[in-house]
């Protein structure tokens, strides 16, 4: 019974799941780190920026995450030696940097050019417009994307445990080979999955709410069919 | 232009110190890795070994803890070197690869020595020896020795000598590849495999502790022996090994760890 196999078997996948939310957590942050460089990269006026960062989407996100998994924890492990956990961490950031990159590249593109161009004639510099005037807009036209990109991101991860991470996904199969049960196992991992992405999701949609405040929705739905992106 | 170049220069530094910062903070519970360093336990150094994880009674987890016949050989080893076990998981058709990367010592996995391995990696002395088996469903009245397996689906673990087997008996795509020789096992009584090719010893425990209703059919296909691995060139841990092997056969610690998991020693030629 899925009860019996959930009550035996809590305390190990309550511990799965803290890696699993420290390896997305780790991941994604590098992620969003990595996705606004290249997203930045690709709104840049320079060429080869343009160039570094329309490559890197293309790679990246033409090849498929379990693949560079693989090639960061076993082929290169001549040059990089990386445990489990970084190799796992890594992938998953640069993998999901790819999205996030164009997440971020169109929620500033979609901020209306006249906003940059009113914020330099009152002598705001670029980096200063950008900051104070822009990227705080984008962020909130993001939110509803990104939060998407995080909950595929975190049931992503579950690919880790092809280099044998004992993540939710890699204990799921550990157990469900050793009681013989496979239907009830993968339903208890699949309800940890669930409930870890219905309280992310709650979060993303307060967050929404708050910075919905203050917004006039319908004014900003005007701005942007101005904007050619 | 200027400034632009400054700006992408603070974004850099940002995500430089952010990642060292990360990365600072996350090492200490980054999971068990690589091995060959010293660490913890009073300075001994670390054997780390691999195993699937899910070939029980071999390697398999008993409430988050990775226990079996081939984790318990490990630790008896590891002590007779002086050293620290650690023993590690990784998806069997990736452990010879995870041995080249250096991920790990050794693969006390229950590999079988095949010549098309010796290439790969260097083997000990012997650690156990047990057959390869059929194994089909209670019921099956069709399948009665290797030769009814023409043209049958057959499962079998990925990258194991059962595939060879498997290969030799049916055809090509009539084979499905498992991640792990215990889901083949499950998958038999859902019909969509006729017969799967495993250890002997993994499906009698199978069979024994109510896993399926699956029963073994005639003879074993072949009694091979299962040795430890290391990397090639590395025949000084060969050396280290076979000794400390050698050591734990005559103090009788394996003949323990052998009548503890199966109520015999397996060692011994049948």
């Amino acid at each position: 019974m899925i009860i019996d196999i959930f009550l035996s078997s809590y305390p190990l996948f309550l511990k799965a799941t803290w890696l699993t939310v420290q390896l997305t957590a780790v991941a994604l942050m590098l992620g969003c780190v990595v996705g606004l460089v290249i997203a930045f990269f690709r709104i840049s006026d320079s060429k080869a920026l343009n160039y570094i960062a329309h490559t890197y989407i293309t790679v990246i996100r033409g090849t498929p995450l379990i693949v560079q998994i693989c090639i960061l924890y076993f082929g290169l492990a001549n040059m990089v030696t990386l445990s489990q956990f970084w190799a796992g961490a890594i992938a998953l950031a640069v993998h999901n940097g790819a999205y996030i990159a164009e997440i971020f590249r169109g929620s500033i593109q979609s901020i209306d050019r006249g906003q940059m161009e009113a914020s330099r004639s009152l002598g705001m510099s670029y980096p200063l417009a950008m900051r104070r005037i822009i990227l705080p807009q984008a962020f909130r036209r993001a939110i509803p994307s990104l939060g998407n990109q995080f909950i595929i991101g975190l049931k992503d991860s579950s690919l880790v445990a092809y280099v044998g991470m004992q993540d939710l996904w890699g204990t799921g199969l550990g157990e469900a080979a050793s009681n013989y049960k496979q239907l009830e196992t993968y339903m208890v991992v699949g309800l940890y999955y669930l409930v870890l992405i219905m309280i992310f999701s709650y979060f993303v949609n307060k967050l929404e709410a708050r910075l919905a405040k203050g917004e006039a929705p319908n004014k900003q739905a005007k701005d942007n069919t101005s904007v050619a992106a | 232009m200027k400034k632009r170049a400054k700006w992408s220069g603070i974004l850099l530094s940002t995500v430089l110190m952010g990642s060292l910062l990360l990365s600072a903070c996350g090492s200490q519970e980054s999971a068990p890795a690589a091995g060959g360093q010293a660490s913890g336990d009073g300075g001994k150094k670390d054997f780390t070994y691999a195993m699937s994880g899910v070939y029980k009674p071999f390697s398999f987890k008993e409430n988050g803890q990775l226990t079996g016949f081939d984790v318990e050989i490990g630790q008896a080893l590891a002590e007779k070197m002086g050293m620290n076990a650690v023993p590690i998981t990784n998806p069997f058709e990736t452990i010879i690869p995870g041995l080249d990367a250096k991920k790990y010592d050794a693969v006390i996995g229950s590999l079988t020595v095949t010549p098309e391995r010796q290439k790969a990696v260097l083997f000990t002395n012997p650690y156990y020896r047990s057959g390869s088996q059929i194994f089909v469903q209670e019921g099956n009245t069709t399948i009665k020795s290797k030769e009814d397996l023409k043209g049958k689906k057959i499962g079998v673990v990925k990258a194991s000598n059962y595939l060879d087997w498997a290969k030799k008996l049916t055809d090509e795509d009539k084979i499905t590849q498992y991640d792990s020789d215990i889901t083949a096992l499950l998958d038999l009584p859902t019909g969509r495999l006729d017969a799967v090719i495993t250890d002997q010893v993994v499906g009698l425990r199978f069979i024994k502790e109510g896993g399926g209703k699956v029963i073994d059919v005639g003879e074993p296909l072949s009694f091979d022996e299962q040795a430890i691995a290391v990397r090639l060139g590395d025949q000084e841990a060969v050396e280290r090994i076979n000794k400390a092997l050698d050591e734990i056969v005559k103090d009788g610690t394996y003949e323990k760890i052998s009548q503890k998991w199966f109520g015999r020693n397996i060692l011994q030629k049948q």
